[in-house]
């Protein structure tokens, strides 16, 4: 225990801080400009000096550590002279515009003159002069007002890992500058924005539209783009969002966003949001009224139930949607509709993992906090890049790379290149091959583990096929950091998951993860991937996680949902698709999502969707499905409506509506007035009461309210109880048979500007990156004659598509990344799939892609 | 590009240093030597070759006054113009340079004889004003002599 006296109070502390901590948790006030509670102690500015007796000089606070018996003055009039006259050196050079500054009302350099003085400058020279500063489409860069404070340099090196800025020259002349001394091209995440003190660093997004005292409202809500589920407020005047800003030390982030969060916020404000209901005739869509159209689905629904029987009937739910809106999804597809086939798009990656996992290793295997990899001593990183599909997980990863643990990587991660202990590169698409060998030779070393005998075995009956070891250069340095770890961590993304033998991958890391006891991390691009599989928009599964096969689990919900739950599995989103086109499954309803756009092979989709005899859409934009549909509801969306998300690490959070609605309804309303018509009664005051539901019929969620939520830290297993699994079948040892010998394969790419199909209408995003880009080798370019920025067409066997050449020195195979976030440009259509036999996520790989340079006029 | 044999001393300054960063400087140094300056293309190229972020590289560079942003000139002046060089009449010199051979801060004589760069104290105040050209010292420097000591470099 240390004890010490700051201005005449008493303190004592259990762990050692500095002085300027120890103060401040005292609630004693100690000023200061260089320091910042996410950033390490600097002491550059001199502003937070303190008297210390027996100390000879005054003393930096925020450097200080406390010590036992210190007596400690932080105001006095010996102080005040020093602190006034830093300011006034600081005021030299400043330009004192506040009245054009945006930062005016929020600046810590006005807060501290006016308590500090000086009331008159001195100096009579010429300020320093910075042109040509302002050039970037984000961020508006004044290095006139710059403090040289330093801590947005440290920020995006210490913190965001990024090291895109530097301070650039010297003595007077010092200013903050990323390379390209204009234009910032780095990842935009806005951090550096959030510790600059002054108005030297702003946003362009909402330049002199606002003062922030001007600001009436603000909502602390979470993003609304990936599955990490970043804590933000919206702040808001006049009803319409002037801006996003982070909660310092708020939510599992502490502050930090990424670029999607902080800036990609304007699509809610879209001009192309629908407003009303669309109706179809004669293949046209016409503006209808809320009680026609409904009216009109309800009807065609239960008419095809009633002809067809319940199973003709399918429902895609969405992980952008809240856990009420899906809850309520399913109860409507299983008990106004009679069916257990409901899904979505997550089947094609995360739910498909998911499953496999938890079959293997229990429910919940996946629920670790993020916060934890900071402290493993080992990470492999697999499956995609976690900086650009998660970025706030992502700069764990990178925080546990400064720190000292070593981060072994297996595919593309561009963004922990510099962060890499070792990348491992196979031949292409033959990952799964070195995971077995790998788990085999952890096996050989560790022995049996005993606790899951079904995985004993699995690994048992791949190591007498296999050797335990790979010929790559790595194997043995990852092998033997993993088994001399105490902690490790495994984070795997989606690119594994969709492979045909995908299973095989997922069987080996789950092996890897029981065997040296690792945490296991499921990359999640949407926000509520987690949510919607606890909700039971899944074929097989009933809220919190029970069999719909098992029956004594049916008949309780049978009980509390008054009727008849389905008895048999339904299906998987891909083998609906077949479905439909077998004439079975004839009416789809899919509640905000585009499978026309984001599924694989859209010939396949498209001519699936063409065969059924009714389609719903409900979202917030006309997609590409929507365009298909013969009805369609104009949806709420993010800062409109309230709802619980649950994120990767399970935790539950509350989303909060900020702004009035004008034109869509909320999903669960459209659909619960649906069931209504259709004679399957429901009635909800609002989005708590659904949860108040929940947590009487999940036992996962039991006794689960808003107010527990609303506290930020409802992590798994809440109350609830959880599920042992159950394994459906093991995986297969055979090799996979294909070879890949064409020149070069088109697969996903994963961006950090983009996510899903919403950001694309965020203007603010569009301008960090306007277009989709081919991304491929050094070595592939030169094959092919190409060079950065030109134009190529490129074609599979399903399509074509048109893009600039991006080379990116990450990509060290013959694959060409494309993503899937622009209008009728995406890369899932084009490829061509078969399905996982295990987990139903769609095969991608070995898509053979030809690509041709264009010729510019 | 840089050379092959520029390329390998870099790579064994690499091992030389437990951390990458450490490579930085002497790595700017031969890429100047090269180059006879650093562009943004050296800066880059230094980066690349240390993997280390483009920006860091620039910082780096910027800050130390002998690390050349633009070409230079045959001859580089380096005059001191800090408080003791100040009070013992720098400023004059400063003018005079620019009257005599039209040497600008900064900048490179039109026929590319001299560069004149403005320093921060060089460490000889006793023997204030002073300058370096090249790598050769100058003191108690005045109009005078100033003029015969540069008529020496051609
Ligand atoms: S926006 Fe982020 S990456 Fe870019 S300079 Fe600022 S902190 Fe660095
Ligand atoms: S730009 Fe802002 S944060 Fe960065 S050094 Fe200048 S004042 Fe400090
Ligand atoms: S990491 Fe994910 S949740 Fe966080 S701000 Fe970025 S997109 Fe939003
Ligand atoms: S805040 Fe302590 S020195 Fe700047
Ligand atoms: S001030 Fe010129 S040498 Fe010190």
């Amino acid at each position: 225990m240390i004890s010490l006296i700051i201005n005449g109070k008493e303190i004592d502390l259990d762990t050692p801080m500095s002085v300027l901590d120890a103060a401040r948790q005292a609630g004693i006030k100690i000023p200061t400009l260089c320091h910042h509670e996410v950033l390490k102690p600097y002491g550059g500015c001199r502003l937070c000096v303190v008297e210390v007796e027996r100390m000879p000089k005054l003393q930096n606070a925020c450097q200080l550590m406390a010590a036992d018996g210190m007596v400690i003055t932080t105001e006095s009039e010996e102080i005040s002279e020093v602190r006034r006259s830093i300011l006034e050196f600081l005021l030299i050079n400043h330009p004192l515009d506040c009245p054009y500054c945006d930062k005016a009302g929020e600046c810590e350099l006005q807060d501290l003159v006016n308590m500090y003085g000086p009331t008159v400058g001195r100096y009579k020279e010429e300020k320093r002069k910075v042109p040509g500063s302002h050039k970037d489409v984000i961020l508006a860069r004044n290095m006139e007002r710059c403090v040289v404070c330093t801590r947005c340099v440290r920020m995006c090196r210490d913190i965001q890992g990024a090291s895109a800025i530097s301070m650039v020259g010297r003595g007077n002349r010092t200013k903050m500058a990323p390379f390209s001394a204009e234009s910032f091209n780095c990842e935009y995440c806005g951090n550096c924005l959030t510790v600059c003190p002054v108005g030297a660093i702003l946003s362009r997004l909402y330049m002199h539209s606002f003062r922030p005292w001007q600001i009436d409202e603000e909502v602390d809500t979470i993003c609304s783009y990936c599955g990490v589920g970043c804590s933000l407020s919206v702040q808001m005047r006049d009803d319409s969002i002037k801006r996003v800003v982070p909660k310092i030390g708020a939510g599992l982030n502490r502050g930090l966003l990424c670029a999607r969060g902080r800036f990609g916020y304007e699509y809610m404000a879209s001009s192309d949001r629908l407003t009303v209901p669309l109706v179809k005739n004669n293949g046209k869509h016409e503006e209808s009224t809320w009680s026609e159209a409904i009216h009109i689905v309800a009807e065609r629904l239960a008419e095809i139930k009633s002809r067809d029987g319940g199973s003709a009937i399918g429902g895609i739910a969405s992980a952008r949607c809240s856990n009420e809106d899906n809850y309520i999804f399913q109860k409507f597809i299983r008990m106004a509709c009679g069916s257990n086939n409901i899904d979505s798009l997550s089947r094609i990656g995360f739910a498909a993992a998911q499953k496999y996992f938890e079959d293997l290793l229990g429910q919940g295997i996946t629920a670790n906090i993020i916060d934890g990899l900071k402290n493993s001593e080992v990470i492999f990183v697999l499956g995609g890049d976690p900086t650009a599909i998660n970025p706030v997980l992502g700069l764990s990863i990178r925080e546990a790379a400064m720190n000292g643990s070593k981060i072994f990587t297996l595919g593309y991660a561009r963004g922990l290149d510099r962060f890499t202990a070792l990348q491992i590169d196979v031949p292409v698409f033959k990952e799964a091959d070195l995971l077995e060998e790998l788990v085999v030779s952890v096996f050989t070393a560790k022995g049996v583990r005993g606790e899951k005998l079904d995985v004993d075995n699995g690994i048992r009956i791949i190591s007498e096929k296999l050797s335990g070891y790979y010929d790559v250069n790595g194997f043995n340095e990852m092998k033997n950091s993993l088994l001399g770890s105490s902690s490790v961590s495994i984070v795997f993304g989606p690119d594994l998951v969709q492979r045909t033998d995908g299973h095989r991958s997922i069987f080996a890391v789950a092996g890897l993860t029981y065997l040296l006891e690792a945490r296991l991390y499921l990359l999640s691009e949407r926000p509520n991937e987690q949510g919607l599989i606890d909700m039971g928009c899944v074929p097989d599964m009933l809220p919190g996680g029970r069999p719909v096969d098992i029956h004594d689990f049916r008949s309780k919900f049978d009980l509390l949902w008054n009727g008849t739950v389905p008895a048999e599995d339904g299906l998987t989103l891909l083998e609906m698709m077949e479905s439909m086109k077998r004439n079975e499954i004839k009416a789809l309803y899919i509640m905000g999502d585009n499978p026309v756009f984001n599924l694989p092979d859209r010939p396949l989709v498209t001519e699936a969707l063409e065969a059924l005899d009714f389609l719903v859409v409900q979202d917030l934009y006309l997609s590409e499905t929507a365009e298909m549909a013969d009805v369609v509801f104009p949806a709420t969306g993010w800062t409109e409506t309230s709802g619980t998300y649950t994120n990767l690490e399970r935790r539950i959070q509350l989303q909060k509506k900020a702004v009035h609605v004008t034109a869509g309804m909320d999903d669960w309303k459209i659909i619960s007035d649906l069931s209504c018509k259709m004679g399957y009664h429901m009635s909800y005051s609002d989005a708590e009461d659904i949860m108040n539901e929940i947590a009487e019929v999940s036992p996962l969620y039991r006794d689960l309210s808003y107010r527990e939520i609303s506290r930020g830290n409802c992590l798994w297993p809440y109350h609830g109880e959880p599920l042992r699994g159950k394994i459906n079948e093991l995986p297969s040892i055979a090799e996979s048979e294909d070879t890949y010998e064409a020149d070069f394969y088109l697969a996903p790419d994963k961006p950090l500007f983009h996510s899903g199909t919403l950001s694309r209408m965020s203007p603010s995003l569009n301008r960090i990156s306007p277009e989709p880009a081919l991304k491929m080798s050094d070595e592939a370019a030169d094959k092919l004659g190409l060079g950065e920025g030109d134009r190529v067409t490129f074609s599979t066997s399903l399509g074509s598509g048109e893009a600039r050449v991006s080379i990116d020195y990450a990509i060290r195979d013959n694959k060409v990344l494309f993503s899937n976030n622009f209008r009728d440009n995406g890369v899932y259509g084009l490829l061509n799939y078969k399905m996982d036999r295990i987990t139903k996520a769609p095969g991608i790989e070995g898509c053979e892609v030809s690509i041709k340079k264009m010729q510019e006029h | 590009m840089l050379n092959e044999t520029a390329l390998q001393e870099i790579q064994e300054l690499k091992i030389r240093y437990p951390e990458r960063e450490s490579a930085l400087l002497p790595a700017l140094y031969i890429a100047q030597r090269e180059f006879g300056w650093l562009s943004n293309e050296a800066l880059l190229h230094v980066a690349n070759v240390l993997n280390l972020p483009e920006a860091k590289v620039r910082g780096t560079a910027s800050f130390y006054s002998m690390f050349k942003d633009k070409p230079a000139g045959r001859n580089i002046v380096q005059l001191c113009t800090n408080i003791s060089c100040m009070i013992a009449g720098s400023d004059g010199l400063v003018n005079f340079l620019q009257t005599r051979y039209g040497m600008k801060p900064d900048e490179t004589t039109p026929d590319g004889r001299f560069s004149l760069i403005l320093m921060e104290c060089i460490g000889a105040c006793g023997t204030a004003p002073a300058m370096l050209v090249n790598t050769d010292f100058h003191e108690n420097l005045t109009e005078q002599n100033i003029g015969e000591i540069l008529e020496t470099y051609k």
